[in-house]
């Protein structure tokens, strides 16, 4: 172990070696794994893609455990390690196809839910749920994150930064390398699609079975 | 319709298009005078732009609270890595200290 050898080597410049606040590695897979893993599962595709986050979230935080000053909790720590890595798989997603393709791309599925004047090809239905309710309900997430898993990886991505992290207009252009204007057009169409997928597969099951 | 066309029809008057397309960029930067006496005006007398912005909404309140929801709630089975997943990655843990 690398560290171990500058502590025992070193005798000269020998470093002031601060035990960081941070818990025993070894633990770190039960304390963490779960909660780490279920926050990648619902920003990346499946399963594997987590799994792997998560295990390089893990190797990434041994490497700098050093430099864990302990003003937040250790696991917001490790939640932030997560977050740089979700977001280095997000910019991949757009490299994939030039941003006017995306553009294009984004404007014709927003086209295609209006009719030639601007009309909704379908209205939405009236529903107005307790949003308690709704935010606690099981299915209504696991719906949630059918419906955003049905996006373009990169149209979910820059819905997840958005909504998910919060982050501002400014900073996911600069991470993503596109105009706020490419933003709000991508985020527009995960709104409508994303809206039109939930009343589909839960609000009109719900009132079918009432 | 072309953009000139619906200039043609004046800037108060919109479409419902036009109007969640304003809708969704006042979620994300003020919108001008003129492009929210636009969406007012739509909404105004438009109940399905109205019953639209109320959901995608509460899309965004579902969203920004997802991390309390996953702290409360318990996960299910298929949201847990599984016991051979946590054993690669304990011994990765391992090898590289």
């Amino acid at each position: 172990m690398s560290s171990q050898k500058m502590i025992d080597g070193t005798d000269e410049k020998r470093p002031v070696i601060k035990q960081g606040p941070v818990s025993d590695p070894s633990g770190w897979v039960d304390q963490h794994g779960d909660y780490l893993f279920r926050y990648a599962l619902m920003r990346v595709r499946n399963r594997e893609a987590a799994e792997n986050l998560v295990q390089e979230t893990f190797l990434a935080a041994l490497t700098a455990r050093k430099s864990f000053t302990g003003r937040s909790t250790e696991r917001t720590w490790m939640v932030g390690i997560l977050k740089h890595k979700i977001i280095d798989t997000y910019r991949k997603s757009f490299r994939e196809k030039s941003i006017s393709e995306i553009q294009t791309d984004e404007e014709q599925t927003i086209d295609s839910f209006y009719d030639a004047v601007g009309n909704p090809g379908k209205y939405p239905k009236d529903w107005m749920p307790d949003p308690e309710k709704l935010l606690h309900s099981k299915e209504f997430w696991d719906i949630l994150k059918g419906c955003l898993s049905k996006l373009p990886e990169r149209t979910a991505a820059a819905f997840s930064m958005r909504e998910m992290d919060d982050l501002d207009t400014a900073e996911i252009c600069k991470e993503l390398g596109i105009s706020s204007t490419n933003l709000w057009v991508i985020l527009h169409r995960a709104r409508l699609q994303l809206r039109e997928c939930l009343e589909r597969n839960w609000f009109e099951k719900k009132v079918d079975n009432v | 319709m072309s953009n000139w066309e619906e200039e043609t029809k004046g800037p108060l008057v919109t479409s419902c298009k036009q109007a969640a397309r304003l809708i969704s960029i006042a979620m994300e930067r003020r919108l001008t005078l003129r492009e929210n006496l636009t969406m007012h005006l739509h909404l105004w007398k438009c109940r399905t732009c109205t019953l639209y912005r109320h959901q995608i909404r509460l899309l965004r309140q579902a969203f920004t609270r997802h991390e309390e929801v996953l702290d409360r709630t318990p996960p299910a089975d298929c949201e847990c890595l599984n016991s051979l997943t946590k054993q690669r990655m304990k011994d990765a843990l391992i090898k590289n200290q």
